[in-house]
């Protein structure tokens, strides 16, 4: 994914005071901390703000990576993924749902993603269509646990493996599959759930 | 999840081999127990279908547009001094334009107040005579315009100039009407400078008691821009601070 030695010496000149480097790992890097945000956040505006407390904290600590310790880009995801557990745990967490139980019970009654499920009766352009299902699978997905959430987002949308998601998530691999497996159930549940009531 | 073994495979092994089998790295023998046991056990066939089906669901999303912001932002709230890098690659320098016109539009920017003051008539009438008078001065007294190259700019070698030039003029012509003539000019541009002081209480001056007169403040509005053009105009000047001590020195003789 990434070439270690070009990056080790991005991240020396950047230590060095090389504006232009860093630079460039803000261009490399912020369309992906900016997605895992997203799609953790669920909303652009806290995805932005998000994105930017990433950076800042990265350019702080930027000296503190190691090269020999795992990719670069384990260590982006890392401070990203912190940066998300410790800012929903501050304030927006208590709306989350904490167990796929509960979540399924809860939405059970609420209905919310019904109410963005277009009308099957009309037939939409193929690009509408297919752009409301995926703010559909979006809001579900704002839905999870946020640990089931992250671990569906660090694989199935960014596509790291397993070990290095065990190492953002500090957990076991075994763990990560295992959440990895409830994440994309649950999510699979809530979207079965919601279609079976438009249809 | 149910804690059963059906068809030699536990389900937790179920469990830890779903994502390998939907990877499509299961093979050999662990694929045909691990499609067995989702064929045969009640919870873990049901499942299997629930996480391919989240599995695609997810695969679905593209990937989102960062807002074309983000990257300046993040420049500004980090190193900020990258924005102003940015900002200028964005407005790179055209081609075909010269260091000199480059100049020129990057002066022209705070000149232009100045310029637009020097152009009314009003002042461009009494800069014109002060530098009639100033030419005609150092004429008479024997200064060749080649010397002019050779004046130092320092304040105190103005000074002294002024004041070598002005003591051989006043020598010569001091009895002559004209040198009425160019210290009435002196004095109208002294009149000129003098309320450019920020003071809001004015000095003995009563010509500048003229808050109720819009003509009159129209003057020190002119004025006030004097002394900013006496300070621009003066490029090679080693020092903004001491210029104005030239006008001031200049006020103190005639007056
Ligand atoms: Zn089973």
């Amino acid at each position: 994914m990434e070439d270690v030695q070009v990056v080790a010496m991005l991240v020396r000149r950047c230590i060095a005071g090389d504006a232009a480097a860093w630079e460039e790992i803000v261009q490399n890097y912020n369309r992906r901390i900016y997605n895992i945000c997203y799609r953790f956040a669920g909303s652009g505006d806290d995805a932005e703000d998000l994105t930017q407390e990433v950076f800042i904290k990265m350019y702080r600590t930027l000296s503190s990576y190691d090269h020999t310790k795992g990719a670069f880009v384990t260590w982006v995801t890392t401070i990203t993924r912190n940066l998300l557990v410790d800012h929903f745990r501050k304030g927006k967490q208590d709306r989350m749902t904490d167990s796929i139980d509960t979540a399924a019970s809860e939405h059970e009654d609420a209905q919310p993603l019904s109410e963005q499920i277009p009308d099957q009766s009309a037939p939409p352009d193929a690009h509408i269509r297919s752009r409301e299902v995926s703010e559909t699978v979006h809001s579900a997905l704002a839905k999870l646990s946020p640990e089931l959430r992250e671990a569906v987002i660090l694989r199935d949308l960014q596509d790291m493996d397993y070990r290095e998601i065990a190492t953002a998530l500090r957990v076991p691999e075994g763990t990560v599959k295992s959440r990895i497996n409830r994440g994309r159930a649950e999510l699979a549940r809530l979207l079965q759930r919601t279609y079976r009531q438009v249809m | 999840m149910s804690d059963q073994t059906s068809n030699g495979m536990h389900c937790n092994e179920f469990d830890l081999l779903l994502s390998d089998a939907l990877d499509g790295v299961l093979t050999g023998a662990q694929l045909d127990r691990f499609q067995a046991h989702t064929r045969g056990c009640k919870a873990c066939g049901p499942l299997f279908a629930e996480v391919e089906a989240g599995r695609n669901w997810l695969k679905g999303l593209t990937e989102v547009e960062p807002p074309a912001s983000l990257v300046t932002n993040i420049l500004a709230s980090t190193t900020g001094v990258d924005t102003q890098r940015l900002r200028t690659v964005e407005r790179a320098p055209q081609p075909g334009i010269t260091w000199l016109e480059r100049v020129q539009a990057s002066v022209s920017g705070f000149m232009e107040p100045i310029w637009a003051t020097v152009r009314q008539p009003r002042f461009a009438m009494s800069f014109g005579m002060a530098f009639f008078a100033l030419s005609v001065g150092l004429t008479v007294a024997g200064v060749k315009p080649a010397d002019l190259t050779k004046i130092s700019l320092r304040p105190a070698a103005i000074r002294r100039t002024y004041y070598s030039t002005r003591a051989q003029v006043v020598h010569r012509y001091e009895n002559i009407r004209f040198v009425y003539e160019v210290e009435s000019r002196v004095r109208e541009i002294k009149r000129n400078i003098t309320p450019a002081e920020p003071a809001p209480a004015k000095p003995k001056d009563n010509k500048n008691d003229t808050t109720q007169q819009p003509e009159q403040k129209q003057e020190r509005n002119y004025s006030q821009t004097d002394s900013h053009l006496i300070l621009a105009s003066a490029p090679l000047g080693p020092s903004v601070n001491d210029l104005p001590v030239v006008s001031v020195t200049t006020d103190r003789r005639f007056v």
